[in-house]
């Protein structure tokens, strides 16, 4: 099977299979009513041809001369026509032009059965019927002897050829009738057939994209309708693991929130009290003050680890709200720098008199992670790069360190991500990059790590320039 | 040295909030349900109110409400979220500022200490602007020749917009000015408030003529 | 696939066209020649024999006639046919019946002569290829029960 020869669609396939099929039905069929026709045809052409040549020999034989001389064989000769022998022991009627009619397995047969006896050959490209027959002495009381004639003819079977032609057309000309039919029947049978194939693969299609209560009604109960309801079954476990895992993650996220709401009213009364502890430490022994030190520290962490929380707590239940407002952008990364006494480590670079419609609050939240990161894990000079082009702006964070390792960069945006096992006592809440991600995606931007080419690690914000309310 | 009233439900809470502002120089009477809150206030008002939101009984949104209907007393809330509905919701209902959960009492204190500064600057006499007078030395605001009940807050707004009339103030300039948050303060604590202004002064809200709005810069005083 | 392609041309084109065949049987051979007349005469016991007259060929029924007509000639042999001239016979064939219309009357023949009439006309049918079962009658002259009688002759059966 050729892939080139063979076609590739199914609805080509199965109509080219059907049509070959029903034609070689149809020309098989016509094929052998041709054949017995044909055998009907020549059957009773020969009797036909066989009876009047015996009638001929019978009609002349009685005046015939016996024993013949050569005159009697040449009498008998024309009585039955030409392409005609009649031999008598010896003797042979005279040679007349045209087909020499015996052939030896003709002659032996004659002598052997002293019966009338035909065969079939080819000659002078033309079809031909040879009948041999002795010519018998029949006693008064029926015995019957050889006379020792016997006479060969030979009939010409081109007629019977052309006939046998126009029955061979004729059943070709039916079995192409059969063609268009065929055609049809195999559209037919082709739509039946691919229309459940290509219900499913819409399906199919559809479960890809996500849309996983797709399904496709099963029809009758082919093999196809068993496929469509495999699939509809694999869907089905897909769509309940799915909706396990949906429910799952749904759990953790409100057990993330739950917590972070249960654990506030206790941290503030926690905050209250070291705030108290914290004024009177100087007057306390120095372990008593280094132990309230490491509580009010302590303390603070916890804090900032469970507003990180609640943060993410409220990008998951999706409350997390944009306030839009003008924005100066130099000024807003000098008062974030500034807050944070980062100033003087901090390189910034932003064009004066930038203005954006973004939330305030919220890129004061992505600037300050990404600097704070950088201060934290690489090394001067960090820099903060502003540049605005077309219809965004890029905020670039770089920093002189070694750079995020390359199987590191795919997952510092995940929660609670640490690069090694050393770093788990980081000042973070592990919250930080996370909490930058949901509040970029918020206004509409992106954000991408990765290293400088000196190697620092550089983390880039693209922000549309007018952020719309959300 | 304020007198503050706490109200919150949670002992423990109450009590640390207590020890702090004690702490920072504050004389702290505590109430632990509204109802009990709304008394205290009768019986002895405070310099100030700080309202837990998640209250039994009567919740905050409520308390406040009442608190503000009764007089000028400043109220800092304490949102359990900071969920917007929470915030607008405490905002809308009169409150001057919050502080979200888990607090830390130098940030309460550092409000609680905003709130009640009255005077911005030095007094400059009376201002008067047609039918309004602003006496920023008596700190008292009369509108054709009645006076104006303002909450600290309130007046502080109005003061701070009428030294320089005509000039625009930025929210984020205004919030720095009146209620000392730093450069990340929230802009609607201003819209609130001058909502609040514009209803005790103004002849039409809708169309104000002392207070107006600049639209995407900020608020202006007049020009009358 | 490829392989159904030679299958189906050899087919078609048998289909179509005459093959060259084999030998095959076509009938029984003819016949009709013979060395002379068989004809039947009574010999010295009175039995109805028969006499083969050399003539180098068959010939037909009224011409067996005339020859038998003409009587046995110069032998034992006798005739039992009253002579008549002339000598000519009419010969009519039906289905399984051959009728001849003879010369002379009833009275004219014995039934011997009959006979011998009967076998002559029936030996020539049977060598020029009849069937035996052929059955004669004879027409006379004069119309007499005699002419209907369908007749076999008692040494052909």
């Amino acid at each position: 099977m050729t892939g080139r020869l063979w076609p590739r669609g199914l609805r080509a396939r199965l109509l080219v299979a059907v049509v070959l099929v029903t034609v070689l039905g149809a020309a098989a069929a016509a094929w052998s009513s041709a054949r017995s026709a044909r055998n009907a045809l020549v059957t009773s052409t020969q009797q036909r041809l066989t009876a009047a040549v015996a009638g001929q020999i019978g009609a002349i034989t009685p005046q015939l001369t016996y024993p013949p001389d050569q005159g009697a064989l040449d009498r008998l000769r024309a009585a039955v026509g030409v392409h005609t022998l009649v031999t008598y022991r010896g003797l042979r009627s005279a040679d007349g032009t045209g087909v020499e009619p015996v052939t030896g397995a003709l002659r032996s047969a004659v002598r052997a059965r002293n019966r009338l006896v035909t065969q079939r050959i080819t000659a002078q490209g033309r079809p031909w019927l040879l009948i041999g027959t002795p010519i018998v002495i029949t006693a008064p009381d029926g015995a019957r002897t050889p006379s020792g004639i016997e006479v060969y003819t030979a009939r010409d079977l081109s007629g019977v050829e052309r006939q046998v032609d126009g029955l061979a057309r004729s059943a070709a000309g039916t079995a192409a009738l059969a063609l268009p039919l065929a055609a049809l029947l195999a559209l037919l049978a082709a739509r039946s057939v691919l229309r459940p194939v290509r219900e499913l693969r819409d399906t199919a299609r559809r479960l890809a994209a996500g849309d996983l209560g797709a399904r496709s009604p099963p029809q009758g109960a082919d093999e196809l309708a068993e496929l469509t309801v495999t699939v509809n079954e694999m869907a089905d476990s897909l769509q309940a693991s799915m909706a396990a895992m949906r429910k799952m993650q749904a759990d953790a996220k409100r057990f993330a929130a739950d917590a972070s709401h249960e654990l506030r009213t206790p941290l503030s009364t926690l905050a209250a009290v070291v705030d108290v502890l914290a004024a009177a430490a100087d007057g306390m022994e120095p372990d008593a003050r280094e132990s309230s030190q490491l509580a009010i520290s302590e303390t603070h962490r916890l804090v900032r680890l469970v507003e990180d929380l609640m943060e993410v707590s409220r990008f998951d239940a999706g409350t997390a709200r944009l306030r839009v407002d003008e924005v100066d952008v130099a000024g807003a990364l000098r008062d974030c720098l500034r807050a944070r006494g980062w100033l003087d480590r901090v390189e910034l670079e932003a064009p004066d008199g930038l203005l954006l419609r973004l939330d305030r609050r919220r890129l004061d939240v992505i600037v300050a992670n990404l600097v704070g990161n950088a201060l934290r894990h690489g090394e001067p000079p960090v820099r903060v790069h502003v540049s605005a082009s077309g219809d965004q702006v890029r905020i670039q964070v770089t920093d002189g360190g070694p750079g995020v390792p390359e199987h590191v960069l795919p997952h510092v945006f995940d929660r609670f991500f640490k690069a090694d096992a050393a770093r788990t006592r980081t000042p973070g809440s592990g919250l930080g990059l996370a909490i930058v991600l949901e509040n970029v995606h918020l206004h509409g931007g992106d954000i991408t790590a990765g290293n400088a080419d000196g190697g620092g690690a550089r983390f880039t914000v693209r922000l549309p320039r007018d952020v719309e309310d959300r | 040295m304020a007198a503050i009233l706490l109200i919150e439900d949670d002992p423990l809470l109450r009590r640390g909030l207590q020890l702090a502002l004690r702490g920072h120089g504050h004389d702290v009477r505590t109430a632990d349900t509204g109802e009990d809150g709304l008394r205290e206030m009768r019986s002895s008002p405070p310099d100030l109110v700080v309202l837990d939101l998640m209250l039994p009984g009567i919740d905050g949104l409520e308390v406040c409400r009442r608190i503000r209907s009764a007089g000028r007393v400043p109220v800092i809330i304490l949102t359990g979220r900071a969920d917007d509905f929470d915030v607008v919701g405490g905002l809308e209902a009169g409150a001057d500022d919050y502080v979200v959960k888990p607090a830390q009492p130098t940030v309460l204190d550092a409000r609680i200490r905003a709130v009640l500064r009255r005077s911005v600057g030095d007094p400059d006499g009376v201002r008067a602007h047609r039918d309004l007078r602003i006496d920023t030395a008596a700190l008292t605001v009369s509108l054709r020749g009645e006076p104006v009940l303002l909450t600290p807050t309130e007046l502080r707004l109005l003061l701070t917009l009428s030294r320089a009339p005509g000039r625009v103030f930025s929210r984020q300039r205004l919030l720095e000015e009146v209620w000392e948050h730093d450069y990340l303060g929230d802009s609607r604590l201003v819209d609130n408030c001058v909502q609040r202004l514009r209803a005790k002064v103004e002849a039409d809200p809708s169309s104000p003529e002392y207070v107006q709005t600049v639209r995407g810069f900020g608020y202006r005083f007049g020009p009358v | 696939m490829k392989r159904i392609w030679p299958v189906l041309a050899v087919l078609l084109l048998t289909a179509c066209g005459i093959q060259p065949s084999g030998v095959t049987g076509g009938g029984e051979a003819p016949t009709g020649v013979t060395r002379g007349v068989t004809l039947y005469f009574i010999d010295a016991h009175g039995d109805l024999t028969p006499r083969l007259r050399r003539t180098d060929h068959l010939g037909t029924i009224p011409e067996a006639m005339e020859l038998l007509l003409w009587g046995p000639g110069e032998s034992s042999l006798r005739t039992e046919i009253a002579p008549v001239t002339p000598k000519r016979v009419v010969v009519t064939s039906t289905a399984g019946v051959i009728l001849l219309r003879v010369p002379f009357t009833a009275q004219d023949v014995t039934p011997l002569g009959i006979d011998q009439i009967v076998c002559t006309a029936l030996a020539v049918h049977v060598q020029g290829g009849g069937p035996r079962g052929m059955k004669v009658r004879i027409g006379f002259t004069q119309d007499t029960p005699e002419s209907g009688k369908q007749r076999t002759c008692p040494l052909i059966k």
